[in-house]
C-alpha cells in the first residue's frame, strides 16, 4: 500500500504540473489547438483528484490495518486505538494533514473543473491558479513531508494518537477547519484569474459566492467545534483561550466575513473592487499562514501538534503568493476602478465599509497578538506572549461596535438615508433594546450583581442591549416584508414571511445568520458572570457554589488497553433538592507515556453550565481535587452556531421563481412589470 | 499473501490506474465549444440587470414602509439615471457594431 500511495502522489504532482503548464500555454495561444490543450489540462486537473484520493485511501488503509512499517502510522497510531480515531490518523500528524490539504484542494478543484461550462475561459484560468497551489502541496507531500516513509525495523505497536485528539469532535473538527481553509482557495483562484484576464464585470463574484459561503460555513463550524472541544477536553473551564492556533483559524474567518459583506457593494453598486480583490487575496494568505502556524511549531500552542522546518516552505509560498498578487494588481489595477462613489456616511454602503474596517481591525489585532512572540524574539531576543487581557481589551469594543452595525445596517438605505427614515426604522428596535436592558439590569441587581462596578459586566450589559437591537431589527425586517407578501397573496403572515424568504434566500438567510451571531454574543457575554471554586473533596464532603451543593460519593480507578483512569462520583443538589450525579474523570493514555486528559462532567442548561473537573489526587490524603465552575449562558453559544449553520444553509439555497399574481384592481400597465415587483420606470 | 505477489499486484494496479487516467486526459474531446470572450456589452447587460434588481428591491422596501416618500423618490431617480446611462452605452456600442 505505501508503494501505491507514493506512486499516486507522484502521479498527482505530474498531473497538476501538466494542468498548470499546459493551462498557461493554452491561455497564451487562444486558438483551436489552445482550446484542445486547455481541455486536456482541465481533465488532468480533475484526474489529479483521483490520484490524491487513492493516496489518502492507501494511508487510511495502512492505519486501519496497523501497518507499522509506515513511519507515519507508527508515530500516530497504535493497535488499541478505536476505529474512528484510526481514520482520523489521516490528519493527525504533519505529513498526513498536508496530504489531507492536498486532497481537499484537489476535490474543490475537481468540482470547479467539472462545472467549467459556467464560464469556460474564466474557469480555465482559475483552474490554472488552483493547479499552481496544488503543485506546492504535492511537492510538500512528495519530497518534504512524505506520509509513506518506510521504517527500517518493524515495530510491534505504534506510539499512539495524541491523547488530546482522542475525542469524538476531534474526528470532525480538523476536516471542517481544513475544508474552510482550503475552500478559500477557490474564490482566491477566481479573483486572481479575473484580475489576470481583466475580466469585465462581477460574474466571478456570482460564481464564487456559494464557494465563499461554503468555506465560511466550514470555518465557522470548525472553529466552534474546536471551541467545544477545548471546553470539554482541556478542562480549564473556557472555550476560547486566544491560543495562537485558535487565532490562526479566526484570522481567515474574520477576513472572509468582511469579504461576504463588502462583496455586496461590488455586486450592487460596482464599488470597492480593489478592496474586495485584496480581501480575498489576504484571506487566502491568512489561511496559508494558519496552516503554517499549526504545522511549523513556530509559536507554542496546545494545538501545535508538530514542530518542523516545513515553516520555511510555507513562508516561501506566502512570499510567492504576495508577489504574484502584487504584480498582477499593479499591472491591471486600472481594471478595478469603482463605478460609483460613497454618497453619504449614513447609508448601507457606509455601514458595510465600517463593518469591514472593524473586521479588518480585529484581524490586524489578532494577527499582531499572535505574531508578537516571534516579533519580540526577533527584536529583543525574548519571547513575549500577549495573553487574554490584551485580546479582551481590543476585541470586546470592536465586537460590540460590530453588533451595533449588525443592528443598524439593514435599516439603512443604499446611497443615503434621511432623518425621517431613520426615525421610522429605529423607534421600535431601540425601544426594545432599552426595555430589555432595564429588565436585565433590574434582575441582576435583585440577585446581588452590581454590574456597574465591573467593566467586564458592563460590557456584557452592553452586549445584551445591542443583541436585543439586532434581534428586533431582524424580526422587523421579516415582519415588514412578510406583510407586503401577505397583502399581495392574500394569505397569513407566516406564509408571507415564507414567500419573502424563498424569494431572497441570500438576504433572509443572512438575517438568520445575524440572529445566530447575537445568540453567540449573548453566550459570550455570560462569561462575565462566571463563578469558580477548587477544593479537595473526600467521601461525604460538601462544597457550596452559587445555588449548588456538591457531595463526594465515591472514587474509582479503571484500566483498559488504551488508558487507565481515575474518576469521582459527586451528588449535586440545587437549592437543597437533588439534581443529578456527575462523574468527572482523568485519563492517562498508555501509548503516550501516561499523558493525562480531563473528561469534564458538565450539567448543562440554557441558563448555565455546572462544569466539574477532576484535577488529580492530593498525594497526602489521596482525596480528589475537584474544580467547579458555573458558566452562565454557554449553551447559547452552541445553539447560536447551529442557527448560523441553518442561516448559511438558507442563504445557499437558490431563490424560488417569481410568482404570477392576478391583478385585483386596475393598475396602469406602465406601473408594473411581468415580475410583479418591478417599480415604474425600471424599464426606461 | 506472499509479499512478492502482493507487491506485483500493487505494481499492476499502479500501471492500470495510470493508463486509465492518461486515456481519460488525452482522449479526444467531441466538445468544440471554445467559450465566449466576454465583451463590454455583455458586461453592461449584466450591470443593467443589477440596476433593475436594485430598483425592484427599492420598490419592495418602500412598500414595506422602510423609507419616506422623499427618500424613495430620490433613490429611484438616482437608480433610473444609472440605468439610463447603461442603456445609452449599450445602444452606442451596438450601433457602432452594426
Amino acid at each position: 500500500m505505501p508503494l501505491l500511495g507514493s506512486f499516486c502522489l507522484l502521479f498527482a504532482l505530474a498531473l497538476a504540473g501538466y494542468c498548470f503548464v499546459v493551462g498557461v500555454v493554452a491561455a497564451v495561444r487562444k486558438d483551436a489547438i489552445g482550446y484542445r490543450l486547455a481541455e486536456t489540462a482541465r481533465r488532468a486537473g480533475m484526474a489529479s483528484f483521483f490520484a490524491v484520493l487513492v493516496a489518502a485511501g492507501a494511508l487510511v488503509y495502512a492505519a486501519l490495518t496497523d501497518d507499522f512499517s509506515v513511519a507515519y502510522i507508527l508515530h500516530h497510531s497504535n493497535r488499541a486505538l478505536p476505529g474512528p480515531y484510526k481514520f482520523a490518523v489521516l490528519w493527525s500528524g504533519q505529513e498526513g494533514s498536508i496530504l489531507f490539504w492536498a486532497l481537499l484542494l484537489s476535490a474543490y478543484g475537481f468540482v470547479l473543473r467539472l462545472r467549467h461550462k459556467v464560464d469556460q475561459r474564466l474557469v480555465a484560468m482559475a483552474s490554472m491558479v488552483l493547479a499552481a497551489i496544488q503543485i506546492f502541496f504535492l511537492i510538500l507531500v512528495n519530497f518534504v513531508a512524505n506520509p509513506f516513509g518506510i521504517m527500517d525495523r518493524l515495530a510491534s505497536d505504534g506510539n499512539g494518537l495524541n491523547p488530546l485528539l482522542q475525542y469524538p469532535e476531534m474526528v470532525i473538527h480538523p476536516p471542517m477547519l481544513y475544508l474552510g481553509y482550503v475552500g478559500v482557495s477557490v474564490p482566491f483562484a477566481f479573483a486572481l484569474a479575473a484580475l489576470i484576464m481583466r475580466y469585465p464585470g462581477e460574474k466571478w463574484i456570482h460564481i464564487t459566492r456559494r464557494w465563499t459561503m461554503v468555506a465560511w460555513l466550514f470555518l465557522t463550524f470548525g472553529i466552534s467545534l474546536g471551541a467545544h472541544w477545548a471546553y470539554a477536553v482541556l478542562g480549564w473551564g473556557g472555550y476560547w483561550g486566544w491560543d495562537p492556533v485558535e487565532n490562526a483559524s479566526l484570522l481567515p474567518w474574520l477576513s472572509t466575513t468582511a469579504f461576504l459583506h463588502s462583496v455586496m457593494m461590488q455586486e450592487k453598486r460596482g464599488m470597492m473592487k480593489v478592496w474586495n480583490v485584496w480581501l480575498i487575496f489576504i484571506t487566502f494568505m491568512l489561511s496559508v499562514l494558519g496552516t503554517l502556524l499549526t504545522r511549523s511549531g513556530i509559536v507554542s500552542s496546545v494545538h501545535s501538534f508538530a514542530q518542523s522546518s516545513i515553516g520555511n516552505w510555507f513562508s516561501g509560498f506566502l512570499a510567492i503568493i504576495f508577489v504574484v498578487c502584487m504584480v498582477f494588481y499593479v499591472r491591471n489595477r486600472d481594471h478595478l476602478r469603482s463605478e460609483n462613489k460613497l454618497e453619504s456616511l449614513v447609508s448601507r454602503e457606509s455601514s458595510f465599509m465600517f463593518n469591514n474596517l472593524l473586521l479588518l481591525g480585529a484581524c490586524f489585532a489578532v494577527l499582531c497578538g499572535t505574531l508578537f512572540p516571534i516579533l519580540s524574539e526577533l527584536v529583543r531576543d525574548v519571547k513575549m506572549n500577549l495573553g487574554a487581557p490584551f485580546y479582551n481589551k481590543v476585541m470586546v469594543p470592536i465586537g460590540l461596535s460590530l453588533i451595533f452595525l449588525t443592528g443598524v445596517g439593514p435599516l439603512l438605505a443604499w446611497r443615503n438615508t434621511s432623518v425621517g427614515s431613520i426615525k421610522r426604522n429605529f423607534a421600535i428596535p431601540a425601544t426594545a433594546a432599552l426595555v430589555i436592558e432595564i429588565v436585565v439590569g433590574f434582575v441582576l441587581y435583585k440577585n446581588g450583581v452590581h454590574f456597574w462596578a465591573d467593566m467586564g459586566q458592563m460590557y456584557a450589559m452592553m452586549a445584551f442591549c445591542l443583541s436585543t437591537l439586532v434581534i428586533a431589527t431582524v424580526t422587523s425586517e421579516f415582519i415588514r416584508g412578510g406583510i407586503v407578501w401577505k397583502n399581495k397573496l392574500q394569505t397569513n403572515l407566516l406564509a408571507g414571511i415564507y414567500q419573502l424568504s424563498r424569494r431572497n434566500m441570500r438576504r433572509y438567510g443572512g438575517y438568520v445568520v445575524h440572529f445566530g451571531v447575537v445568540l453567540v454574543v449573548i453566550g459570550l457575554a455570560g462569561a462575565a458572570f462566571n463563578q469558580d471554586k477548587e477544593q479537595e473533596i473526600g467521601k461525604g464532603d460538601k462544597v457550596q457554589i452559587g445555588s449548588y451543593t456538591l457531595i463526594g460519593e465515591e472514587y474509582t480507578d479503571d484500566d483498559n488497553a488504551n488508558y487507565s483512569s481515575q474518576a469521582a462520583l459527586l451528588e449535586v443538589y440545587k437549592d437543597g433538592k437533588f439534581l443529578t450525579r456527575l462523574n468527572p474523570e482523568e485519563r492517562f493514555f498508555k501509548a503516550s507515556g501516561g499523558q493525562p486528559v480531563h473528561i469534564v462532567a458538565n450539567h448543562s442548561t440554557l441558563r448555565e453550565d455546572l462544569y466539574v473537573v477532576y484535577e488529580g489526587r492530593n498525594p497526602d490524603t489521596d482525596h480528589p481535587i475537584i474544580k467547579i465552575i458555573i458558566n452562565p449562558l454557554v449553551n447559547w453559544i452552541w445553539i447560536g452556531v447551529l442557527v448560523i449553520v441553518l442561516g448559511t444553509g438558507m442563504a445557499l439555497v437558490p431563490n424560488a421563481a417569481p410568482v404570477s399574481v392576478p391583478l385585483r384592481s386596475a393598475v396602469a400597465v406602465s406601473q408594473i412589470d411581468e415580475r410583479g415587483m418591478q417599480p415604474a420606470g425600471a424599464g426606461k | 499473501m506472499n509479499p512478492a505477489i502482493f507487491d506485483y499486484i500493487i505494481k499492476m494496479v499502479c500501471c492500470v490506474f495510470a493508463a486509465g487516467i492518461l486515456i481519460y486526459v488525452f482522449y479526444p474531446s467531441r466538445d468544440t465549444d471554445t467559450g465566449v470572450v466576454k465583451t463590454r456589452t455583455a458586461y453592461l447587460y449584466e450591470r443593467k440587470e443589477v440596476v433593475y434588481e436594485n430598483l425592484r428591491d427599492l420598490s419592495f422596501e418602500f412598500k414595506s414602509g422602510k423609507f419616506t416618500q422623499a427618500d424613495y423618490d430620490g433613490m429611484r431617480l438616482g437608480l433610473e439615471a444609472e440605468a439610463a446611462r447603461i442603456l445609452a452605452e449599450i445602444e452606442m456600442l451596438e450601433s457602432a457594431k452594426a
